[in-house]
């Protein structure tokens, strides 16, 4: 609106500031993308360049026992298993709730060539009822990817103080074959079988970043031309607006910010102490009714209870915006979106006093700081984009259905039981499973969990997952109030 | 020659309206289901062109309905014309009804800040101008005060201080001028005059004709949206009302 035409305005003295600023301004990006770029590589660390295996094979469940394993018993299982990096194969052992002795060896050879891989012997009197024990690879194994594998256990154990290698009779897989004493029989040992896959982000990490460096600068460099030539596009539009609305967006938020707590007695405290006391409810709650096995459950669900808290509350002060401003809108020109994006920003600043609060809980809690910590900053800006563009969906929708305010709050209870927010993703049946993986709240709550309690990056597929989630909202939400909001003026 | 700072080209306003106005998703649905979603079509504006000068105080004047409030506020951008266009150079300015930018639980001084965001003043604007608008209201301390306190002379004196404060290339008033007591009225009507007189282009709507005929040098008539009359102030008011 009212933006003056300059296509054919000769270049001023202040078209000359605004293009060294410019200049300046670009630099100072480049720079921060490469300080970003090497802080990255640096934080997300191992997790970069490896992750756990697709290839995995979880242990069956025991239902019966191989043979007694005394001297010159022989368990056999073949398997084959797509792991790039095999590091640990592990057995289940039946010791037929008695005491025993000597020793039990496990080896495993590679049947291409014949070749011997690793072996271990464990002394079997220290091996308990359903005990399991691993034979781990000192360093990872690259060269049994796919290949015909042979695991053998034998034993030394006399007679009546022999442990048994326990089996599943109703698993079968494709290349696994059991023998015991030479004789093939119908089942799989009960093993599992672990290890890591290289990830193609930390193989081509340096390329991929080029890559994203060079279409930046292109992207750089077809704005900076057609700014040259009096052409706006998009970005420069957008940095106009932001620079012309900065005051004004700053003094909203200040103004939301200011008031809802005006008048309280604890004021700002409050935002420090409802996750606090949230927590503390849900802890005493679910740790005495459920006995949820989750270790650091107070860190598991202040983290689910910040970032929870912090999507309904954005989104329900979004979704009354226009509505609620609608003294405003009627009287007086300024880009719609400015009253959704001042409540979801106006929420962010709570969100980030209430970060302090959970930094105390994990630590309180017995966690250390790791560098992954650094990354958690990543999630939160997907977050508060992606509660941006819900916010924006729902403020249109508010404004042609008064009714989408109650649904709404039926939807986010719904919501938050589908999020994981105070049970271990355990408890689903495995079919549901799929609802949290395309869950973007669920995403980026595992994300925090994985940096902050874990202390690890998580896997870089979730980097991809959550930004995508976040910019899939915000780009649907703006096309939906992009369109409508000619007509609010019409409905308010 | 004077610069055209409005320019209103065959302006047409069509409102689609039901008969009672669907505000639910349920309503919605069974209305449209049984096919009963007629639109009554309502003309607010039909054709309407006319042109403001730089400097110029051009008054509206019509019966309630007229479609004055609806020109005003497709010129300040805030509805789109359903035909014709609008060409607008400089910055709009309303004058906003008494309190309507004002958060209540927030003091005065940081109402002036608020309110003139709002208005679109720039940060370096409003903080040179601070003093000029809390002596203008004639506040004194009760400026660091939550508004929600003041009497609503007040608020009129803090809302009209800080629209007037600006020199706006072109203000759109919409019935104001009679906010405190008399004295305060008269500062505000010397206000307006000085605005006026120096360069600014003022939209103004009143029903109060004597008003009109004081300060507007042209005067456009509206009635059903149409454009009845435009002429010299004194001319379009007597034929108004004779």
């Amino acid at each position: 609106m009212n933006i003056p035409n300059s296509s054919d305005r000769p270049i001023s003295q202040e078209d000359k500031e605004s293009m060294l600023r410019g200049k300046r301004a670009i630099f100072l990006f480049f720079a921060g993308y490469l300080f970003l770029i090497v802080l990255f590589y640096w934080a997300a660390g191992y997790q970069l360049h490896y992750r756990a295996s697709r290839g995995n094979y979880e242990m069956p469940t025991a239902e019966t026992v191989t043979v007694e394993l005394t001297q010159g018993s022989v368990v056999e299982q073949t398997f084959k298993v797509k792991i790039q990096r095999l590091m640990d194969v592990s057995v289940q052992w039946g010791t037929y709730y008695r005491p025993n002795s000597g020793t039990a060896t496990m080896e495993l050879y590679n049947l291409l060539d014949g070749s011997l891989v690793m072996s271990q012997s464990f002394p079997v009197a220290e091996i308990p009822e359903g005990g399991i024990t691993t034979l781990s690879a000192p360093s990872p194994i690259e060269t049994v990817f796919d290949v015909p594998l042979l695991l053998r256990i034998t034993s030394d154990s006399q007679l009546g103080s022999a442990a048994t290698p326990l089996m599943s009779l109703s698993t079968q897989t494709d290349d696994f074959s059991l023998s015991m004493n030479g004789q093939p029989v119908e089942g799989t040992l009960c093993l599992a079988v672990s290890g890591e896959d290289y990830v193609w982000t930390g193989l081509h990490y340096w390329e991929f970043a080029f890559g994203l460096a060079v279409f930046l600068i292109l992207v750089v460099f077809i704005v900076w031309y057609r700014f040259r030539h009096g052409k706006r596009s998009y970005v420069v539009g957008a940095i106009i607006a932001v620079k012309k609305y900065r005051f004004l967006i700053r003094q909203l938020v200040s103004r939301d910010f200011k008031t809802k707590y005006k008048r309280s007695v604890l004021g700002m405290f409050w935002s420090f102490l409802n996750p606090l006391l949230t927590m503390a409810v849900q802890y005493v709650v679910f740790s005495n009714l459920f006995r949820f096995d989750i270790p650091y459950f107070q860190a598991y669900l202040i983290i689910g209870i910040v970032f929870f808290n912090f999507f309904t509350e954005s989104t329900n002060m979004a979704l009354g915006s226009i509505v609620g401003n609608a003294g405003l809108i009627t009287k007086v020109y300024m880009p719609k979106y400015i009253y959704p994006l001042t409540r979801v920003m106006s929420s962010m600043v709570n969100m980030l006093i209430s970060l302090i609060p959970l930094l105390m809980v994990i630590l309180i809690s017995g966690l250390v700081p790791t560098k992954a910590y650094l990354l958690v900053p990543f999630v939160l800006i997907c977050l508060l984009i992606f509660c941006l563009g819900v916010g924006l969906l729902l403020a249109a929708f508010m404004v042609f259905f008064r009714d989408t305010q109650f649904l709404w709050g039926v939807l986010s209870m719904i919501w938050m039981y589908l999020s994981a927010i105070f049970y271990p993703v355990s408890i689903l049946p495995k079919n549901l499973i799929w609802i949290l993986d395309v869950n973007p709240i669920y995403n980026f709550v595992l994300f925090a969990r994985t940096c902050m309690i874990d202390g690890i990056s998580p896997e870089p597929v979730l980097y991809v997952r959550c930004f995508l989630m976040a910019m899939g909202s915000l780009v649907i939400g703006a096309i939906v109030f992009r369109k409508t909001q000619d007509r609010f003026v019409l409905y308010l | 020659m004077s610069k055209k700072m409005i320019e209103v080209c065959d302006v047409s306003m069509r409102f689609r309206m039901n008969s009672d106005r669907i505000m639910s998703l349920k309503e919605f649905v069974t209305t449209a289901a049984r096919g009963k979603l007629k639109y009554q079509e309502f003309t607010s504006l039909n054709h309407v062109t006319f042109s403001v000068n730089k400097g110029e105080t051009l008054g509206l004047i019509g019966r309630n309905g007229a479609g004055k409030s609806t020109i005003l506020k497709i010129i300040s951008g805030i509805i789109k014309p359903t035909e014709g266009s609008v060409i607008t150079r400089g910055n709009i300015v309303p004058m906003l009804e008494l309190g309507s930018g004002f958060d209540f639980e927030l003091t005065g001084r940081e109402n002036i800040f608020l309110n003139g965001a709002i208005l679109g003043y720039s940060e370096e604007f409003l903080k040179e101008k601070y003093e000029e608008i809390v002596s203008f209201s004639e506040l004194g301390s009760f400026i660091d005060m939550p508004i929600r306190n003041y009497s609503s002379g007040m608020l009129a004196r803090l809302a009209f201080s800080v629209a007037a404060m600006v020199k706006p290339e072109i203000l759109i008033v919409d019935e104001i001028l009679s906010v405190g007591d008399t004295e305060f009225q008269e500062k505000s009507r010397k206000r307006m005059m000085e605005m006026m007189g120096s360069g600014t282009t003022v939209l103004f709507v009143s029903h109060n004709l004597e008003q009109i005929r004081e300060m507007c040098s042209r005067v456009i008539w509206l009635e059903q949206g149409e454009v009845r009359m435009i002429g010299s102030a004194e001319k379009v008011c007597s034929a108004y009302a004779p």
